[in-house]
């Protein structure tokens, strides 16, 4: 028996030599919970408004200083009008932050401080035409676009984003300001001149112009500079009375023959037939469209542009706005483009018929 | 570590002493394909030609001769229906020698028993793999390929796994989904479910006529397990750490009772892919009466409950980033212990009830009852509106930002810079999940209620994708023997089965509900209140989605409803040395969708016929044929009727020759996992369903005698008119489509060679397997393909141009610069075409392995082995004509050539070592060792699989597609099992 009682203490040698540290890294039980994410302190060495100011048009500006800002989060991209960034404000100005991920505002939660470490990134802006019938983007913060497409590429990288966007406290949303038509920016102006520009605010008394402006493509896939394969709604509504259209709802207006009569191509090159001609093509590569809807607040002409992929693009504009006897207040962001003022909503709900 | 091991069995193997006492010899006869007692066989021990003694196995097929003394013998065994055995065998120290085993071969297959007949090494219990190549092996051939070609994931004739026929009891056991051979449900029962039969390629089985790839009848009742007890421990590198296994059989009781168990854990992670881990169990317990000489009654229970953790196949660039192509992206630490997000979990319990009759002398009969239930569950990350926390999903990787080639429009170095860097300093754990952050996200996502607590939505969450079978099987058998010259057998089978398929929420990570809407519909109808719903009949009742709360189900729910009917007869002939037979089948399958939930996209008729609106729009859609779409309710039903035909002819030769050959002709329905679009949300059949057609023949040589043994083996193998089925994100159409290829074919044509070859020295042999074999696509297959989110056809029964072979142009240098030659024409010249292979297997595999006996137990094998051609799976999307024109529509060669190549792997060269003893102490104990030390040479770029992505990357000059980098997976560098056993 004795060697039996040395095979059975060998192999509890053998079980316990193969059980020690082998079975740690396997658990198959509850997991317990992660901690919080602590929230990082930092302190602005500039404002918005500053850091904006460093901008001049057409140089786009690689930051060389170790310079920080700090911002509430204004947008949210949970429905889609904003996509892939988000606005910071402080009390000088919104500006963009180009990040390049979708679902942002599951890690950037709106209110909550956040922090740019500005060094290494670029400065650029977004919108600018030159010219008497142009005028100012939006100045936004990215990361250096070696093609020189954009003047800011995003920053798309995990761990440049993570070297240069930190996460505050939480807080109260952004409160919107209530602003007048004078106060709204010019051509020219930018954070550094206008801090309504790239802000949270709301806009009351809006009456609808009669106007859309959307470009639409035959084929996307194609080359989209090419005048043969674009179709400019402009210059009236076209039929289209939604905030923007989705793939769903833009083949449905086609479909309709609101547009049948559109000719393809530029302005001053319009030899590719009608949209009925082409429809076969146009309805075979549907795809979703912005929208500018153009509204009058005073004097002052308002787009409000809604991307087609935004959760409300095929909401219905109330028809007694569309004809003019009710106005509506909005909220939203100030951006400018080419000089004019394109009116960003984040959400269906920033829009309200007027009192 | 190794050394920890070693010297743990080390001290187990110096503490053994063995000790003499006066002679015998004890066994079992039993059939050696099967392990089935032989009673009545004559047994002579002999010495120099003298009968020393005498005897007849019992009715259990044992025997047992005492009082011998020491020294050398000559055993022959011999009985009706077997080639007879002669065996040497030697008796020392004056112990009760236990042969255990004295296998008998079927007078159709010629063999000698030899030495290795009788030491039960485990060597087919390797524990490496719950699929081994061929399960069972009874020949040169397959006792090397079985299981030692399974680490290379090498399939026998290039055949797929659900062509292999496995029955249990004599029930067909192949999954009624799928079709697969379902391992899994009693792995870790090696020892109940050891003893088996099986044939090869066309050849019959007693319980099933069988197709093209074998059958395999695992007998399981306790009569058949191993009597006594048993007890293993197993530790391996490559799988699971330490494997710990009891069994014990009772063997026949004077009172015509058996009974037996059989018990197993598996635990532990390996060496070599981190989140692979197994925590598995398995229990075996099986009762059996006989009844007088005529009835038998047997009831087995098993089920191999647990969890695994599972790998992820990854590109190249993720495997040189990780500097490990052994990576696996499943998983990340939580609170500093490693969690799998993707985890098989599953409990499928099996009841068996049999019944044996052996009403006269010639002729037996069995009818069993088969029943399997429980759950099969498959956990993955689920996340809604929220980024893809995959680790190595594209957009993390260096490539997305950069490519030398401008035409990919990737052109920021300095981000992929950065992204590299993220990789190589695993900054916030950008190499494996970020369990820290998920959670985060979800707990930042409250909302606050009326009663001012919060309520959290998880974006992201764990879920359980569910496949719980309930399956009843009934099989009945006999097997008449007219004479000596024909012996018929037959039966007839029925299967039910009833599989629903649905998710179940695992884990909320955090949060506190999901909300239960399909995020790939929103991407379509993102201002659709309905269409978006996973279940509208929830949202129409309660005007809004449900949320859904742990364990809660969502998503999906359906059932599969599957039957199966079949009946089957095989009529054998013998003369002489001539056996010739002749076998028929036919069957019915029919199966049924039945939508448990009204999903949104399709909602179908309401549960009383009538369309259904939602503030005035029409939900209820329908299809080109105005038929109404549904996701709710009954399919209609798929119907096949299928038959198979099979004869085969034997001659033996005096001298251990035999030639044989067999051929079939069979007909097979296609299985309810490839015929539905888009099973998860509608009702609808693919198009044309039909039965997929094979020819197959096979002719064989066999020698065997003296100790040598040798089979050389040809076959040629026609598969015609398979369907196939698959659903990804087409960048062309940007969504999510359904792909459904008809009419493809196969031919699978080869050489297997086997043999042993004894050497000078006693007890040295080498051996030897090959494994030529050419398994192509010999048809261009149609495809259809659907949008899922609309079921708008995008390509209807289109040709997948370049599925079968793609052509080379005729190149040219001018200039120096390569040209494709045109003729006079323009048109650019066919210089030759490329075949496409059957993916996934080396089609040229073999072995060579010198063996080494000793009489005092010990052995050692070692084996150099060598593959080669083996190819990557194929996407169709890649070879359809759409794909090589890219996005201007216009085909080039250099278009063709690239999209349409099939990637082949690199041979590879790998050297596995065996060593193992066992010993008897005081005559009744036997204990011993194995000992497998794979992949010596610590190859780690052998690429066993893996597949295409079926992603296009856009080109920026808009004439051209480019691919996604393919997945792969790797074998496991240098890996050992050590196995001991114990048994009396």
């Amino acid at each position: 028996m004795k060697v039996l009682y040395k095979i059975a203490a060998a192999v509890l040698a053998f079980a316990s030599a193969v059980s020690c540290d082998e079975f740690g890294p396997v658990f198959t039980g509850e997991y317990p919970q992660p901690g919080e994410y602590e929230k990082v302190q930092m302190t602005a060495t500039h404002t918005i408004a500053e850091l904006v100011a460093m901008y001049k048009v057409e140089n786009p500006m690689k930051i060389k200083d170790d310079i920080v800002i700090a911002g509430k989060v204004s947008t949210s991209d949970r429905t889609g009008n904003f996509y892939r960034s988000f606005y910071i404000q402080d009390e000088t100005g919104g500006i963009e932050i180009k990040i390049g991920k979708t679902g942002l505002y599951n890690d950037y939660k709106p209110g909550q401080t956040v922090y740019v470490k500005c060094q290494d990134l670029t400065l650029g802006m977004y919108g600018y035409k030159s010219g008497n019938y142009g005028g100012n983007g939006m100045v936004q913060l990215g990361y250096e676009d070696p093609d020189g497409n954009y003047e800011t590429a995003y920053l798309d990288v995990s761990s440049i984003i993570d070297r240069h966007i930190f996460r505050g406290e939480f807080g109260a949303p952004v409160e919107p300001e209530v602003i007048t038509e004078s106060q709204l920016p010019g051509k020219s102006d930018t954070q550094a001149t206008n801090k309504y520009v790239g802000s949270l605010v709301t806009l009351k008394g809006l009456r609808y112009a009669d106007q859309v402006f959307a470009l639409l493509y035959v084929d996307s896939n194609k080359d989209t500079k090419l005048s043969s394969n674009r179709v400019f709604l402009s210059d009236k509504t076209h039929g289209i009375t939604t905030w923007a259209m989705s793939k769903a709802k833009y083949k449905e207006y086609l479909s309709s023959g609101v547009w049948d009569d559109v000719k393809l191509g530029n302005a001053n090159d319009q030899n590719y037939g009608t949209v009925a001609e082409n429809k076969e093509q146009l309805l075979k590569n549907t795809s979703a469209y912005s929208v500018s809807q153009y509204f009058t607040m005073g004097n002052t002409e308002i787009q409000i542009r809604t991307s087609g992929y935004s959760r409300f693009a095929d909401t219905e504009i109330d028809p007694a706005v569309l004809d003019g006897s009710k106005t509506i207040d909005v909220t939203g962001v100030i951006t400018m483009y080419q000089g004019s003022i394109q009116f960003t909503l984040i959400d269906i709900s920033g829009v309200k018929i007027s009192e | 570590m190794y050394k920890k091991y070693f010297l743990a069995f080390a001290a187990l193997v110096f503490s053994v002493s063995l000790m003499a006492q006066s002679g015998g010899v004890k066994g079992t006869v039993v059939n050696r394909s099967g392990r089935i007692p032989v009673g009545g066989a004559d047994i002579t021990l002999s010495s120099d030609g003298e009968n020393v003694a005498s005897g007849k196995s019992a009715a259990d097929g044992k025997f047992l001769f005492e009082g011998i003394a020491d020294g050398i013998y000559q055993m022959s065994v011999k009985a009706a229906g077997f080639i007879p055995a002669n065996v040497n065998v030697t008796i020392e120290d004056g112990f009760i020698k236990d042969l255990i085993f004295v296998s008998l071969v079927a007078s159709r297959n010629v063999a000698e028993a030899d030495d290795s007949s009788f030491a039960e090494f485990d060597m087919e219990d390797s524990g490496y793999s719950d699929a081994p190549s061929i399960l069972f092996s009874n020949d040169v051939y397959t006792d090397i390929v079985g299981f030692g070609f399974s680490a290379i994931r090498f399939k026998n004739r290039g055949y797929n796994n659900e062509t292999q026929d496995v029955y249990l009891s004599g029930i067909k056991m192949n999954d009624a989904i799928t079709g697969y051979s379902p391992y899994s449900l009693w792995s870790g029962l090696n020892e109940a479910t050891r003893s088996k039969e099986s044939t090869v390629g066309n050849e019959v089985s007693e319980y099933g006529a069988g197709g093209y790839n074998g059958v395999t009848n695992i007998l399981a009742t306790p009569s058949s397990v191993r009597p006594g007890w048993r007890f293993s421990m197993l530790t391996n590198s490559a799988m699971y750490r330490l494997r710990l296994m009891a069994t014990y059989a009772s063997g026949e009781l004077d009172n015509g009772w058996s009974y037996a168990f059989n018990v197993s854990a598996r635990v532990g992670g390996n060496d070599w892919v981190k989140g692979v881990y197994y925590r598995s169990f398995a229990y075996y317990a099986g009762v059996e009466k006989k009844f007088g000489d005529e009835h038998k009654l047997s009831f087995m229970a098993f089920a191999a409950p647990g969890q695994r953790g599972a790998q992820n196949a990854s590109t190249q660039e993720v495997y040189d980033l990780m500097g490990d192509n052994m990576y696996n992206s499943n998983w990340g630490y939580q609170n500093g212990k490693v969690r799998n997000a993707r985890v098989r979990k599953t409990h499928e319990p099996v009841f068996v009830l049999k019944y044996t009759a052996n009403p006269l002398e010639n002729l037996e009969a069995s009818a069993t009852v088969l029943y399997r239930t429980g759950k099969n569950g498959y956990t993955a990350l689920d996340w809604y509106d929220a980024p893809d926390p995959r680790p190595d999903y594209y957009r993390n990787l260096p490539s997305y930002f950069y490519n030398p080639n401008s035409d990919y429009d990737r052109n920021n170095e300095l981000k992929a810079a950065w992204a590299k860097e993220a990789w190589i300093s695993n900054m916030n754990s950008t190499c494996h999940l970020n369990w820290d952050r998920l959670y985060n996200v979800n707990y930042n996502n409250g909302v606050e209620q009326a009663d001012g607590s919060i309520l959290r939505r998880s974006k992201y969450a764990v879920e359980e994708r569910r496949v719980d079978q309930n399956d009843v099987n009934v099989a009945a058998n006999v097997k008449w023997t007219a004479n000596n010259l024909f012996t018929l057998t037959g039966g007839a089978n029925f299967k039910w089965n009833r599989t629903e398929y649905y998710k179940k929420l695992d884990d909320l990570l955090g949060g506190d509900y999901y909300l239960n809407i399909d995020q790939f519909a929103e991407r379509d109808f993102a201002s659709s209140p309905t269409m978006i719903q996973n279940d509208l009949d929830y949202f129409l009742a309660n005007g809004e989605a449900q949320q859904i709360a742990r364990g809660g189900k969502y998503g999906f729910d359906y059932y599969a409803h599957i039957r199966n009917a079949g009946i089957w007869a095989n009529g054998t002939f013998n003369y002489g040395g001539l056996t010739a037979n002749i076998a028929l089948e036919a069957g019915y399958t029919g199966f049924w969708r039945e939508g448990l939930l009204r999903k949104g996209l399709f909602a179908g008729l309401d549960d009383n016929g009538n369309e259904i609106f939602y503030n005035g729009q029409l939900l209820t859609s329908y299809d080109a044929d105005g038929k109404v779409i549904s996701s709710k309710g009954k399919s209609e039903s798929a119907d096949f009727f299928t038959y198979s035909a099979k004869i085969g002819a034997s001659y033996v030769f005096q001298g251990g020759h035999r030639v044989y050959a067999n051929a079939g002709y069979y007909t097979d329905a296609p299985t309810f996992s490839q015929s539905f679009i888009s099973p998860r949300t509608r009702n609808t059949l693919i198009p044309n369903l039909e039965t997929s057609r094979t020819v197959s023949a096979d002719v064989n040589y066999s020698y065997s005698n003296g100790g040598y043994d040798l089979r050389v083996t040809g076959f040629w193998t026609k598969i015609m008119n398979q369907t196939d089925l698959m659903s990804f994100y087409d960048d062309s159409q940007n969504s999510f489509t359904n792909f459904a290829m008809t009419g493809i074919d196969q031919r699978h044509m080869g050489i297997e060679l086997g043999f042993r070859i004894p050497f000078f020295l006693n007890g040295l042999s080498l051996q030897g397997a090959l494994s030529l074999g050419e398994y192509i696509y010999t048809s261009t297959p149609r495809m259809t393909q659907t949008i899922d989110n609309s079921a708008a056809v995008v390509f209807d029964n289109q040709p997948v141009t370049y599925w079968k072979e793609h052509p080379v142009y005729k190149k040219a240098i001018i200039d120096g610069v390569e040209m494709y030659e045109v003729d006079l024409d323009g048109n650019y010249i066919v210089e030759k075409t490329r075949k496409h292979y059957v993916p996934s297997t080396p089609q040229i595999a073999s072995s060579l392995a010198f063996n080494y006996r000793t009489n005092s137990y010990w052995f050692f094998t070692l084996e150099g082995q060598c593959f080669a051609n083996s190819y990557l799976d194929m996407n169709p999307l890649y070879r359809t004509e759409m794909s090589a024109a890219g996005p201007d529509g216009i085909v080039t060669p250099m278009e063709v050539e690239y999209m349409a190549s099939q990637e082949k792997f690199d041979p590879v060269f790998l050297l596995n070592l065996s060593v193992g003893k066992s010993w008897y102490i005081q005559r009744k104990y036997n204990f011993g060792f194995s000992l497998n030390v794979n992949n010596i040479l610590n190859s780690r770029n052998v690429r066993t699989g893996g597949y295409e992505q079926t992603r296009l990357i856009d080109s920026k000059s808009g004439e051209r597609y480019y691919r996604f980098d393919p997945r792969y997976f790797y074998m496991s560098g240098i890996n050992y099992m050590l196995n001991l056993y114990f048994r009396f």
